[in-house]
């Protein structure tokens, strides 16, 4: 196999194909972030919840320290908290491509997407679900960074607000999201350089992206390095900008911080 | 019970356990708080002062015991938490300032919020404390900008800004460099002068002998001795307190 210039020639007058696919890529990742953020929070929120049916046991006076145990072990019970631990979980430990599989071919399956292309040439039947798909994965792995941003607020900033009368969720709203937010945002911005990535996968289920554009111009032209190297150079220079940038707005952000 | 209907908050037999009672930072404290007392809380680190100070608005929940704040009992009746906790200020050893909002917005934004106050009703007041603290000048500023002293100074405001029956300090000073001590007592001697309920938790001697109006020695948990500062740092009767007194004053 060689490299030539008149093969990258050959394939640059597929320009548009790429063109598109690059489209397809940052629309993809745009969306994922978004629906994957709203999600993740919402996923923190159960996470952190304090929903717990069984807290009266906790109140119950025994001498049996035996049963106090199993008490307090049954009080701390959370349903709500579970539900978002079990869901992490199971996309942690499952592979992407099984998850985008289940996502297309079983979900929506059974619901039938109407057919129609946006852009010109995007097809939503198959650009929805991996979006989706994109977004409940990485919904799961975000509600790990933003658990960990509010948490990461000082404790004593709760307590000075509740010592002050406000209730959970003023607190929550008014003291720990705005500090949260600072130690949120740049991973929520790394993780969309992340999705540029992983998205790359999605070309499995025809999703019309860069890698799925590479298979194409090599069908086409029976070449086959170079699409595969012009791909490489797009990847890079979507995700090497956009990690410099966050690089940089975190940098001033933490100045600010001592201002 | 009859003879302290007087009492604004009664703490009986007040329990905070660990570890099913392996530790024990509180083990049956019973006191009352007076309307108008300054009561001075001292002892060696890790009597459960702090614990005691922090259950009294339930930072920290007991494990027993019943603490009544005006005819309610607030650990074991169903109550709302917060409309109690508008009603007793608590001052932080770290200040506890929200880092993120001018000193002016952090003394407004409770009235705001929980008092459903106008921003200009909660404004005027913020600024007529600040003012009385000597702080008017920097309510624009960040709390970063200010000194501890100055912070604790606001944090000591911003409870006021409720205002509270009464007041609760978590070890005021503690966390202040030596030269900022003075500004911040003096403000807490204002406010007894006024007749603010206070307790509060410090290893200031001098300000406890000074402003307060009944101390109490805590020592494993317990309350081991009370009474007026004459009585605790001249006359103290239990060896804990002599002890105590002895390494304290030393110093």
């Amino acid at each position: 196999m060689t490299i030539s210039w008149g093969n990258i020639e050959k394939i640059l007058t597929y320009g548009n194909m790429f063109q598109q696919g690059l489209i397809v890529t940052v629309l993809l990742a745009l969306c994922t972030v978004f629906f994957g953020f709203f999600l993740a929070f919402g996923l923190a929120l159960m996470l952190l919840s304090d929903v717990r049916p069984f807290r009266y046991l906790e109140k119950v006076k025994t001498d049996d320290i035996n049963k106090k145990k199993r008490n307090d072990f049954i009080a701390k019970f959370n349903p709500v908290k579970l539900i978002a631990n079990c869901y992490v979980q199971f996309v942690r430990c499952t592979p992407m491509l099984v998850q985008i599989f289940l996502v297309y071919y079983i979900v929506f399956g059974f619901i039938t997407l109407p057919k129609f292309t946006f852009f010109g040439f995007i097809q939503f039947e198959r650009f929805f679900p991996a979006a989706v798909a994109l977004a409940l994965n990485s919904g799961g792995y975000m509600s790990a960074v933003i658990r960990g941003g509010i948490e990461g607020v000082d404790n004593g900033q709760t307590e000075a607000a509740r010592s002050l009368g406000m209730s959970k969720a003023q607190t929550m709203y008014h003291i720990i999201l705005p500090q949260a937010i600072k130690n949120i945002l740049p991973a929520v911005a790394n993780e969309f350089v992340t999705i540029i990535k992983e998205s790359s996968i999605c070309y499995t289920i025809g999703v019309q992206d860069i890698m799925f554009n590479v298979k194409s111009v090599q069908s086409a032209t029976f070449i086959i390095a170079e699409p595969l190297l012009m791909a490489t150079f797009l990847y890079f220079c979507l995700c090497f900008p956009t990690s410099k940038i966050i690089e940089y707005v975190e940098r001033r952000m933490r100045q600010s911080d001592n201002r | 019970m009859t003879t302290d209907n007087t009492a604004l908050i009664k703490v009986r037999d007040l329990k905070k356990h660990y570890n099913y009672g392996a530790i024990k930072a509180l083990d049956g404290v019973n006191i009352d708080i007076n309307k108008g007392d300054v009561m001075v809380v001292i002892g060696p680190s890790g009597s459960g002062k702090s614990t005691f100070l922090r259950s009294l608005n339930l930072l920290e929940e007991p494990t027993d015991g019943s603490i009544v704040f005006d005819g309610r009992d607030i650990v074991n009746e169903k109550i709302n938490l917060d409309e109690f906790r508008e009603r007793m200020g608590m001052v932080f050893q770290h200040f506890n300032l929200f880092p993120h909002k001018t000193i002016l917005e952090n003394l407004t934004l409770a009235p705001q919020i929980v008092k459903g106050k106008s921003k200009e009703e909660a404004e005027k007041k913020a600024l007529e404390l600040l003012d009385r603290v000597g702080l008017k000048d920097r309510a624009s500023a960040y709390p970063v900008q200010l000194s501890g002293g100055q912070k604790q100074r606001v944090a000591i405001v911003r409870a006021l800004c409720m205002d509270p029956e009464v007041m609760l300090f978590d070890e005021p000073t503690s966390a202040l460099d030596p030269e900022m001590v003075g500004e911040v007592l003096e403000v807490m001697k204002e406010l007894a002068k006024e007749g603010m309920t206070m307790v509060c938790v410090t290893h200031e001697m001098g300000f406890a002998r000074e402003v307060g109006n009944r101390v109490v020695f805590m020592a494993d948990g317990n309350i081991i001795e009370e009474g007026t500062p004459e009585k605790i740092f001249d006359h103290p009767e239990s060896p804990r307190l002599k002890d105590f007194l002895g390494k304290v004053l030393e110093a």
